[in-house]
């Protein structure tokens, strides 16, 4: 049995002095995050880490590419207009997918809660599809409608209005009825109940339900691209993976990543905005 | 017969749910521009009662009538205060005050004065861009009122409004209820459980027993108006209160007793 080492109290002095040192230490290294953010400086540092493994540790360049090789080939495609080419079909595809979805989701997730017998035709549906990883039904919409735009847009389609139909539905039940005894205490009917009621208290539901769309909308669009594709960011992916160049890879990689962070940030935003009286 | 027509007249009014009998045979009538306060046990149907008045429940036989119309539903003849204040929280005060005027589609350049100047009656003056979230129970309570008036209703139906206020902003509202009241005169039923706001507001008081619901008792209060705060210091206003509360006690007791078997 080893005798524990409980305590530094002799080393108090050198403690207290060696504490003044590290405290100008500390204090530099507080002012550098006060400027720059905690998060900025995990980023950058996360990047040089990254950029130094993949020069001196990984050395093949089949297998991982640096940031600024990231950088080079983004440089690369886009003046070639290869990149825009990529976006712009993936934009296409997600966005005409995300609208259907949302549109319909909105839709679908009212008659839920307004129609009885819809809700128990719809319910089974709804649950089953929704707890089945229906992106691997992907090569099957590509089979029955080829390897063009409109496969893609019904995998985001799938993807992304199930989490629009639940929260729509959630949001609508959760309407006080207390709130709606108010206004029809002042003799509303039922379709201003909806309106100045019912509607209003959903909204923050599905604008969550349209915010988790954002994510799985782009994951259906770069699957979708990988099982078949002409063109679009998960074509260009799948294509430089085959031919090894892995700066294109990332490169594709580093759009999607950036898009869904900027749509993301966008629609909380957005959600501020229309939604001023939420903290 | 009636010679001076009532402004709300009850006539049997009996309501139960399912086989619990909240009120039996009610029957009352309230003169124009009277304050009414109801108290009692609760659990009596003071609230039931005043929800069939508001047209929010429909009673199981007998009428109320307000100026000789049979109630049958909700409507902007009346204007309701809710217990807990009931704000849509996404609109502001003045939208939340607007939303009777909204919904009965009368919403103009006239009519937006008029609320504004009914925000300045209830002293939420400058607050009229806030959200719900950002006033005190208070003012809340205030708005709450606000939105009834806008209406301009016949009839001010008032449930226990203050009860969620702690005791110092209670006894200022009190005042302030007084005060805008007097601006208009509306006819008013105010449900309350604090008998001395009851007594310090009303020109009578109904006693409501319980099991089943019925009106035991009617006090009138012949207390002088305008009332400042220090009439609850009288004699007379303490004489009232002791009434009323042997009133109820005997009937709590009698509650506390049955549940005992
Ligand atoms: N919608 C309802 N369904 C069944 N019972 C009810 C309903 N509303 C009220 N009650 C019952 O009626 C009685 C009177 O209720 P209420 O009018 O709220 O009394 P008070 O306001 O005097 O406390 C209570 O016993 C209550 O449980
Ligand atoms: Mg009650």
């Amino acid at each position: 049995m080893t005798i524990p080492v409980t305590t530094k109290t002799p080393t108090m002095p050198f403690v207290a002095r060696r504490t003044s040192v590290r405290a100008g230490i500390h204090a530099a290294f507080k002012a550098v995050t006060r400027r720059f953010g905690w998060s900025t400086i995990s980023v950058l540092g996360g990047l040089v880490v990254w950029e130094l493994i993949s020069r001196y540790l990984v050395a093949s360049k089949l297998f991982l590419a640096a940031p600024t090789q990231i950088a080079a080939a983004l440089i690369e495609l886009a003046q070639g207009g290869e990149l825009q080419k990529h976006i712009a079909i993936s934009a296409l595809e997600f966005f005409s997918g995300y609208a259907i979805a949302a549109i319909a989701g909105v839709a679908i997730g009212m008659v839920m809660v307004g129609s009885a017998v819809g809700k128990q035709m719809l319910q089974p549906w709804i649950s089953g599809i929704y707890a089945t990883p229906t992106v691997a039904l992907a090569p099957l919409f590509i089979l029955w409608c080829g390897i063009g735009v409109a496969s893609k847009i019904i995998v985001v389609v799938v993807l992304v209005i199930f989490p629009v139909i639940i929260n729509t539905e959630a949001g609508l039940l959760t309407t006080s009825k207390d709130l709606v005894e108010t206004v029809r205490s002042f003799g509303a009917d039922s379709r201003q109940v909806f309106l100045k009621v019912s509607l209003p208290s959903a909204l923050p539901f599905i604008f969550a339900g349209l915010k988790l769309g954002i994510g799985r909308g782009l994951i259906g669009v770069v699957v979708a691209e990988l099982f078949g594709s002409r063109a679009g960011l998960g074509q260009l992916i799948s294509q430089s993976a085959e031919t090894f160049n892995m700066p294109a890879l990332f490169a594709g990689v580093a759009i999607l990543a950036a898009a869904g962070i900027a749509m993301t940030s966008g629609f909380t935003w957005l959600e501020r905005r229309l939604l001023p009286w939420k903290d | 017969m009636t010679v001076p027509l009532a402004k709300l007249s009850v006539a049997g009014m009996t309501k139960s749910f399912q086989d619990l009998d909240v009120l039996r045979d009610i029957s009352v009538d309230v003169a124009k521009g009277e304050f009414i306060s109801i108290v009692g046990p609760s659990g009596c149907g003071k609230t039931t009662f005043l929800r069939i008045i508001g047209g929010l429940e429909k009673a199981t036989s007998g009428t109320a009538r307000l100026d000789g119309r049979v109630i049958d539903g909700p409507g902007s003849d009346r204007g309701f205060v809710f217990q807990h204040d009931n704000l849509l929280p996404w609109r502001t005060v003045f939208s939340n005050a607007q939303i009777g005027p909204e919904i009965g589609g009368y919403v103009n350049a006239e009519q937006a004065k008029r609320t504004h100047s009914l925000l300045r009656l209830v002293g939420l003056d400058g607050f009229a861009g806030f959200f719900p979230r950002h006033l005190s129970g208070g003012m809340r309570q205030r708005v709450n009122l606000a939105r009834a008036l806008a209406v301009d209703p016949d009839l001010l139906l008032m449930d226990e409004p203050f009860s969620a206020l702690d005791a110092q902003t209670r006894e200022i509202m009190q005042t302030e209820l007084l005060r805008i009241w007097e601006e208009g005169r509306k006819t008013a039923l105010f449900v309350t459980h604090q008998i001395d706001e009851a007594v310090y507001l009303s020109d009578r008081v109904f006693v409501f027993g319980r099991r089943p619901g019925r009106i035991s008792e009617i006090v009138p209060i012949d207390l002088p108006r305008p009332r400042p705060l220090s009439v609850k210091r009288r004699p007379e206003f303490v004489a009232l209160v002791d009434r009323i509360w042997q009133l109820i006690e005997e009937d709590v007791r009698a509650s506390v007793l049955e549940e005992r078997g």
